[in-house]
């Protein structure tokens, strides 16, 4: 072994560089997963290079193979693609640079990952994670929001211009974390749960731009889709495209299409809703005034029925109703009077014509007896007897003397 | 009318109104109760105007509240 190194005796660099090959060289061979960033084929080269980047942890490492290694049918290795590498750490001694040397490369395909996360919905499925009843409504008016997002990210604005434009008076409990890479699912598991606990913040929106499938990782990952179903607020998700559909869409209480979607969702419309109360309130004051106006259109019409506008009438009525009587009463009477009085001139004609006044004019003379009767033969009478005679000048007593005329009697009889 | 509020309701006023109407038109009453429901029916004619203008007021007072809090 070579002596150490200080300043007086220091190692050549061949010595350093030797060193490091060989420390560097007991990692020994890895299988290691990451993301094709760049791929350069030079012309005929012999070797390939490209890096490989960790997309959770934006880190990379050169890569070096050769190229029938890169080439291998099949094997469609194109920037971005997800590749897991096994592969030997390689310490260029020439000049002093680290890479790769990968032996065999293989396609982490999007079937491979797209198949895990299939697995993992079906098995949330079966537990009912995803059941529409587990589903809870979300508050009209939320006092406090919880957002969980990006820093500064697109998805963050859009969330909060859109509510704010559409409910000013609302709030925000905002959390700010990696939404891509392996820390992700966490961060946002941990925001949600600091979210949750308070109890003022009545929604919680998790929204993240759009991203190809491995930046979407986090959001189909079982612990988050787990710690969103346990929460006792609401959760949106906003994550991805519309196109895209990862688990916590599943889980969400209501799944957005994008950011300016999920504000919609979470607060109403201040002038949608004013509106909407003008016209509830408007409409409450029609129906009344109309009734109102309809009753007092009633009570005018009852008023000027004629039994109640001209009560006189009724008056008038009975007035006339006297009125006829009189006039009948009397009509009646002027003929009962006019009847009367033909009555009596006609009685009074019959009794002239019977009376016998007329015939004691004509000098003729009633005689009667003291008790009143008639006398009609002279031997209903006896002699010295007191008679009285009416003549028409009035009356007279006398008595009868036979001896005067004895033959008045007979005559008397023959005619 | 006096001043307290009445008892009878605006409903009630205008049902025995009704009646009253019906009853005169109908007539065969003595002089004396045509003139009796005569003036029961003016009262409740009163009555129902009472309650009607009672409305309308409410409306009114709740009017201009209305349009102040118009911000």
């Amino acid at each position: 072994m070579t002596a150490p190194s200080s300043p007086e005796a220091p190692w050549p660099v061949r010595t350093v560089a030797r060193k490091i090959a060989d420390w560097i060289g007991r990692l020994g061979e890895v299988w290691v997963e990451g993301q094709v960033a760049q791929l350069s084929r030079r012309g005929g080269a012999a070797t390939v290079f490209l890096t490989l980047r960790d997309p959770a942890a934006d880190l990379s490492v050169p890569v070096t193979c050769h190229r029938d290694v890169a080439e291998r049918p099949g094997l469609e290795l194109t920037e971005g693609s997800r590749v897991i590498v096994r592969a030997r750490p390689d310490y260029y001694v020439a000049r002093g640079s680290f890479s790769l040397r990968a032996t065999e490369i293989r396609a982490v395909g999007l079937g491979e990952l797209l198949a895990r996360i299939e697995r993992i919905r079906r098995l949330l499925a079966a537990e009912g994670l995803f059941d529409a009843a587990r589903k809870r409504p979300l508050p009209f008016a939320p006092g406090v929001v919880g957002v969980i997002t990006g820093r500064d990210s697109a998805a963050e604005r859009d969330v909060l211009v859109t509510a704010r434009r559409r409910w000013p008076a609302i709030r925000f409990e905002m959390v700010n974390c990696a939404v891509q890479g392996p820390q992700a699912a966490q961060n946002v598991i941990d925001g949600l749960r600091r979210l949750d606990a308070d109890p003022t913040v009545e929604v919680i929106v998790i929204a993240r731009g759009g991203g190809s499938v491995e930046d979407l990782l986090p959001f189909s990952d079982e612990g988050l889709v787990r710690a969103i179903a346990a929460t006792r607020t609401p959760v949106v998700t906003a994550v991805g495209h519309e196109t895209d559909t990862t688990l916590v869409d599943h889980v969400a209480d209501v799944r957005a299409a994008t950011p300016t979607d999920a504000a919609h969702r979470v607060v109403p419309e201040i002038g949608e809703q004013r509106r909407l109360v003008e016209g509830l309130r408007s409409r409450a004051r029609s129906v009344v005034t109309g009734r109102l106006d309809q009753q007092v259109r009633w009570l005018e019409s009852v008023r000027t029925r004629p039994v109640l506008a001209s009560p006189d009438r009724l008056l008038h009525g009975r007035e006339e109703d006297v009125d006829g009587l009189r006039t009948r009463a009397r009509r009646t009477l002027v003929h009962r009077v006019e009847g009367a009085e033909r009555d009596l001139e006609h009685a009074r004609a019959r009794v002239a014509a019977l009376s016998p006044a007329a015939t004691l004019e004509r000098g003729y003379a009633v005689v009667q007896r003291a008790d009143g009767s008639l006398v009609r033969d002279p031997a209903d009478v006896t002699d010295d007897e007191r008679l009285r005679i009416r003549v028409s000048g009035g009356r007279l007593t006398v008595r009868v003397d036979r001896e005067a005329d004895p033959s008045a009697d007979q005559e008397e009889k023959q005619s | 009318m006096s001043d307290t509020e009445p008892t009878t309701t605006y409903e009630q006023a205008r049902e025995e109104l009704a009646d009253v109407v019906r009853r005169l038109e109908a007539g065969g009453l003595t002089l004396e109760e045509s003139l009796a429901l005569w003036e029961r029916g003016e009262e409740l004619a009163k009555l129902c105007q009472h309650w009607l203008d009672r409305a309308r007021e409410r409306l009114a007072a709740a009017a201009p509240a209305d349009d102040a809090d118009r911000s």
